[in-house]
């Protein structure tokens, strides 16, 4: 039955049809009855999603897997076109995990709970959507559609700043998603035949490289708001700032990596060409990336705004593994998808749970929470040495990858590798310096008095224990053994840097420029028009 | 039977077991668990003492002669990269594994009675057997990757347990100035790390150093990229092993509870560099320039703990002083090339500085009892004096341990102090003047701290010295401090001085095992170089040497009972008001700590305030700009139309204008 049985499909379908019965559940309007049936289907999305994953994928093989096709509008080129590959795949299963942990994590929402769990679960076929597409218009449809659930839980739920908050993101990102629609029009209609959006299509066409450039361009932009690649990134810490935390949990756990997925998928896979000419602006934005917002994190005095910068400087890995044109970076780039979804996740999460107690986000208020609430600061910690990527848990293993990628690969001349290599290993110094002095700032120190008599600083209840372990246990999962994760993606990433890197030598021959083989001068690349100096042939 | 070191890799998971069980005990059921102090101390302690017997199996089945062991399995891979992770058990590992696994179970026991009265008992328990786990880690890694994961792991828990009294901001400060001070060296240590696996594919230690060699030989990796990559990695004991400019953590640290400062910060994790760079021998052997620098480095660290701990008040501080100085020996030998001798002082001084250590706690556990909990006064030897009387055990205990570090035979420190000094002299003449010199002052002011807290009369009951102590550093006079005074000093529970019994034992006889005409320790470690010291042994040669060791350190002994104990000179008019200048350099620590803050402290606090200004002012700046731009031009179409469809539109609209504008300027037409 495995063959045949539409698992992803029904993974996208299911919790859309959940959320369509939300309103009809008998609720005296507290929450109690709707939050229950929510839960219930955000685990079985999840339980589907996982069966899916044993029961019809197999790691092995590098193509689409699970794939389902239905002509939708022919005339437009439309058809609904799902599947999974080593990209989406860990990705679908991040996604469905996350979100469930968030219904759990909304059980106080006692305002709009049915319109609020409507929209989570509403969200979460979006968002799987998103990744199981294998039609670049359809993935433009649900890109855009998961981002009305997200601006009404901003306006809606969010902090006292949500309207701007929420306007800001919705303009940011509609705006910049006009580039896919841009883009998927100029690949879909391109050469003979009727259009067609399918990217096992899309990936046999011959696009030039001028064309190539230019539909990178744009997508680069599209993506590089939701990543968010610097200067791009303004919106993220107003939208992190003002959402409540299970919406939190869901724009760090998953909506970040719609933006690192989609470079994968559309920039590094469809567009190898243009790739090779835009991997090393990849690099030096990743560096940037990770440099400025552990900076602007360690000024920040407001904490969810701090752990907002810190996912941005985060990020910075990804876009570092996608240039790297190694298997082993492009590799560490996933699982830095991933961890950081578990990690930013756990980090909102208990950042919504303290506010929940101290009812104040300035550090400047805070401080010597830690005597009452010392689970509480067990969970902090872990959490933040978890993200300041300790070994033994997933954050170190990715940023590992990334960087020896990066580092043993000869595709960059050795200076460019070492100047690059340099400043990223400088954001190794900086995130403990946020990390800790943010744990510093709001446990250590003398009992504080005033939080004290004023609020209430009950110590972490059961609920909230069991979310953060239920992201531990894979943070640590992957910490102490890797090929938990990596090998359920290892043979798609191999098969798409081979392509890139064919692509490189393919740019080279066409211009018959000299292969230069010394290693340590710098080579210009075949075409110059496009070509930074710093790619070697 | 089974050989013990084909289940060595239970040495390391006992004890981390042992630890993740009391955690998620103490996460799910925090007030039961507290409340189960003695099962939790004894299981850990148990898991612990197994470790230790079958650390002592490996160790006796390594000196029957059986080959090293190693075993790997493939722990990540991607592409054609593989990176496997295991256990390595040689001579060299099981030394350490039995070294750290004795202290490690005398700190445990010992800490049952120091932190009897503590709330965080079982916290400091489950801290502790999650150190041993990785500090035991770390000493059977096969190659440097899985070495490095370690070592970040014993920084952690070294975090943990410095901020273990959370409520204390000095602590909270040490704590976090630890980890971030060792995470510039692992700065260097992983970028050197890396670049080593660029160069030589490999990540194991024999791997790097024949394909470093290789490479250069070919002429494909430059010597100068190679000697930066060893320098870099050396960045990593640099901060580890507290060495000049990175020690500044190590003092600071010292505000955590003692059994840590005995186990962490003097006997194991900060000899862990020294051990690094001894796994890094077949590496740095090749190239004498980096043992140059290594060696010249140790030299600075070793003087410059030495004249600050002259000057020291704090009995806490004034060892860790003297440990950063120790530590700089171990280096030293490092760098002429004799990393034998460097493992052998590591060894004996771990011995005797733990032993000091827990000494030290002992006497301010007693002075708590007195001056009440603030460390500001029960650490202060101003305050003590006489405890000899009232606290025999420790006293004796710390007087061997003064003897031992000041290099009098047959003490251990003698032994090793001594071989190094002895290598230095013909290798770098200069830098064993330096070292030699050290040895008087380590005598000095060794015997300054024994004479200031043992000898004399108790000075604890004296308000007015209390008081001063107190407004120096800045606190006020608090009512509830003198809670305390009726205490009397005693000595310490069975449970703490035992410990310190043991200790006594190696700290005196433990050198006997490296004489230098019959070291079985080197013939241990390295049995080619043992055969090669007898050869070349020359008595009248040793004995020069070492008579001219004690004699200086009798020198410095006899200067300290004549100021501290004889009361013959005053030091404080004779010296230090003499030379003002160098006398509040000393005190002041050299200013590093004052340079420190200013430069890099306040340097990368504006710093990132200004990105953050740039942030908020210029780039959000634009964005909201454009923002207001577009709601009036939104404002102004919501006249005509309502709704976003038309933004949309318009967006669209002028967007493929755009496309066609390029497409135009590019003349880049797609080809069919």
């Amino acid at each position: 039955m495995s063959e045949t049985f539409p698992w992803l499909s029904v993974s996208i379908l299911f919790p859309i049809a959940g959320s369509l019965v939300v309103p009809f559940i008998p609720d005296k309007g507290e929450g109690k009855q709707v939050r229950w049936f929510a839960l219930g289907i955000a685990l079985v999305t999840f339980l589907i999603t996982v069966a899916a994953y044993l029961k019809g994928y197999d790691p092995s093989q590098e193509g689409l897997q699970l794939s389902e096709r239905l002509n939708w509008l022919p005339d437009l080129g439309l058809s609904w076109a799902v599947g999974a590959d080593g990209l989406s795949m860990p990705l679908i299963l991040l996604t469905s995990f996350i979100t469930a942990l968030a219904v759990l994590a909304a059980w106080p929402v006692s305002f709009k709970p049915k319109l609020f769990f409507f929209l989570l679960l509403a969200m979460d076929g979006g968002q799987i959507a998103v990744f199981a597409v294998q039609d670049m218009l359809l993935f433009f449809l649900a890109w855009e559609l998961e981002l009305l659930p997200v601006y009404l839980l901003l306006a809606i739920w969010g902090g006292k700043k949500r309207q701007y908050a929420a306007t800001k993101f919705i303009i940011y990102t509609a705006g910049s998603s006009i580039f896919i629609l841009l883009a998927a029009l100029a690949m879909g209609f391109f050469g003979e035949g009727p259009p067609n959006f399918e990217y096992t299509h899309l990936a046999q066409q011959n696009f030039g490289t001028g064309f190539q450039v230019l539909c990178y361009t744009g997508l680069l932009i599209a993506f590089g708001v939701k990543l968010p690649i610097v200067p791009l990134h303004t919106w993220l810490p107003d939208a992190h700032g003002e959402a409540t935390a299970p919406v939190h949990m869901l724009l760090a756990g998953i909506l970040l990596k719609m933006g690192g997925y989609a470079l994968l998928r559309f920039n590094a896979q469809l567009l190898p060409e243009a790739h090779a000419q835009f991997a090393p602006l990849l690099i030096v934005l990743g560096v940037v990336n990770i440099i400025y917002a552990a900076l602007t994190s360690f000024a920040q005095r407001n904490l969810k705004r701090k752990i907002a910068y810190s996912s941005i400087s985060h990020m910075g890995f990804v876009l570092i593994g996608i240039g790297s044109f190694s298997a082993l970076g492009t590799s560490g780039a996933m699982l830095q998808m991933i961890s950081h979804g578990l990690i930013g996740a756990s980090l909102f999460f208990l950042v919504g749970a303290t506010y929940d107690r101290t009812h104040t986000l300035q550090l400047d208020e805070m401080g010597g929470v830690g005597q009452k609430m010392r689970i509480m600061f067990a969970l902090w910690t872990v959490c933040a040495l978890a993200s300041l990527a300790l070994p033994g848990m997933s954050g170190f293993v990715s940023e590992l990858m990334v960087f020896a990628g990066f580092v043993t690969d000869e595709v960059y001349t050795l200076p460019f590798r070492i100047v690059m290599a340099g400043f990223a290993a400088i954001g190794v110094i900086l995130t403990p310096i946020y990390l800790l002095s943010m744990l510093r700032e709001i446990f250590f120190g003398k009992e504080n008095s005033k939080l004290s008599a004023e609020t209430n600083l009950i110590d972490a209840e059961p609920r909230e224990v069991y979310i953060i372990s239920c992201l531990l246990v894979p943070i640590i999962g992957i910490g102490l053994y890797p090929r938990l994760m990596t090998d359920s993606y290892k043979a798609s990433i191999e098969a798409l840097v081979e392509r890139d890197l064919n692509s490189i030598n393919r740019l080279n021959r066409v211009s018959n420029s000299p292969v230069n083989n010394t290693k340590l001068i710098p080579a210009f690349a075949s075409n110059p028009k496009y070509t930074f100096p710093i790619l070697k042939s | 039977m089974i050989a013990s070191a084909e289940i060595a890799w239970l040495i390391p998971v006992l004890p981390l077991l042992g630890a993740v069980v009391t955690g998620l005990g103490l996460i799910s059921f925090n007030r039961t668990i507290n409340r189960l102090r003695k099962p939790v101390a004894i299981t850990l302690i148990t898991c612990l003492g197994i470790s230790a017997v079958l650390s002592y199996a490996v160790l006796a089945e390594q000196l029957s002669g059986s080959p090293p062991v190693e075993h790997l399995f493939i722990w990540a891979s991607a592409g054609d990269f593989t990176l496997p992770m295991g256990y390595l058990i040689d001579p060299l590992g099981a030394v350490m594994l039995a070294l750290v696994t004795t202290i490690a179970l005398l700190v445990m026991i010992y800490s049952h009675g120091y932190m009897a009265h503590d709330k965080g008992y079982v916290r400091f328990f489950t801290y502790l057997a999650l150190f041993s786990s990785s500090m035991l880690g770390l000493i059977i890694s096969p190659n440097l990757l899985e070495i490095y994961v370690f070592w970040e792991l014993v920084g952690m828990c070294s975090y943990l347990l410095v901020g273990f009294w959370y409520d204390r901001e000095g602590a909270a400060h040490a704590a976090q100035k630890a980890f971030v001070v060792n995470r510039v060296g692992d700065f260097g240590l992983l970028l050197g790390i890396l670049g080593l696996f660029w160069a030589t594919q490999s990540f194991d230690f024999q791997g790097i150093a024949e394909g470093l060699a290789s490479a250069i030989s070919a002429g494909t990796i430059p010597i100068w990229a190679a000697l930066t990559l060893c320098l870099l990695v050396f960045m990593g004991p640099m901060a580890k092993s507290a060495q000049f400019p990175l020690h500044v953590w190590l003092p600071d640290a010292m505000e955590g509870p003692t059994p840590i400062s005995a186990l962490i910060h003097a006997a194991t994790m900060v000899a862990a560099g020294v051990f690094l760079v001894a796994r890094l021998e077949p590496l740095y052997s090749q190239f004498p320039i980096v043992g140059f620098v290594i060696a010249v480095v140790g030299t600075i660290t070793c003087f410059l703990g030495a004249s600050i701990a002259l000057t020291q008040m704090d009995l806490k501080k004034g060892l860790a002083y003297s440990t950063v100085s120790q530590l700089g020996y171990m280096m030293l030998a490092m760098g002429c090339g004799a990393p034998v001798a460097g493992m052998f002082h590591l060894v004996t001084h771990a011995f005797f500085k733990a032993m000091l250590f827990l000494g030290s706690g002992s006497v301010i556990h007693a002075m708590e009892d007195v001056v009440g909990h603030e460390p500001i006064l029960a650490q202060d030897m101003r305050l003590m004096g006489g405890l000899r009387k009232k606290m025999p055990i420790t006293a004796v205990t710390f007087f061997i341990g003064c003897i031992a570090i000041s290099g009098i035979p047959p003490l251990a420190g003698f032994w090793s102090k001594d071989e190094i000094l002895g290598q230095a002299f013909n290798t770098f003449p200069f830098l064993w003047l330096i070292g030699f010199m050290t040895a008087g002052m380590t005598a000095f002011y060794m015997f300054r701290l024994y004479f200031l807290t043992f000898e004399g009369n108790f000075r604890g009951e004296d308000q007015e010295i209390q008081a001063q102590l107190l407004a120096s550093a800045g606190k006020l006079t608090d009512e509830d401090l003198h809670h305390h005074d009726s205490g009397v000093l005693h000595e310490s529970p069975w449970s703490m001085t035992f410990p310190l019994a043991v200790l006594a034992l190696p700290s005196v006889l433990i050198g006997l095992l490296g004489t230098p005409w019959n070291s079985k320790f080197v013939n241990f470690l390295n049995p080619d170089e043992a055969k090669e010291m007898i050869e070349i042994f020359n008595w009248s040669e040793f004995l020069t040497l070492a008579g001219a060791s004690v004699a200086i350190s009798s020198a410095g002994i006899t200067l300290a009972v004549m100021a501290y104990y004889l009361n013959r000179i005053d030091l404080g008019k004779s010296i230090a008001a003499r030379f003002p200048t160098i006398n509040s350099f000393l005190i002041n620590k050299w200013y590093l700590d004052d340079i420190n803050e200013k430069l890099f402290v306040q340097g990368s606090r504006k710093l990132a305030r200004e990105v953050l200004e740039v942030d908020a002012k210029v780039v959000d700046g634009v964005v909201n700009l454009t923002g207001l731009l577009t709601l009036g031009s939104g404002e102004g179409l919501k006249y005509f139309e309502t709704g976003r469809a038309q933004f949309y539109a318009l967006i669209v609209f002028g967007g493929v204008i755009a496309l066609v504008v390029l497409f135009g300027v590019l003349g880049a037409t797609p080809p069919a």
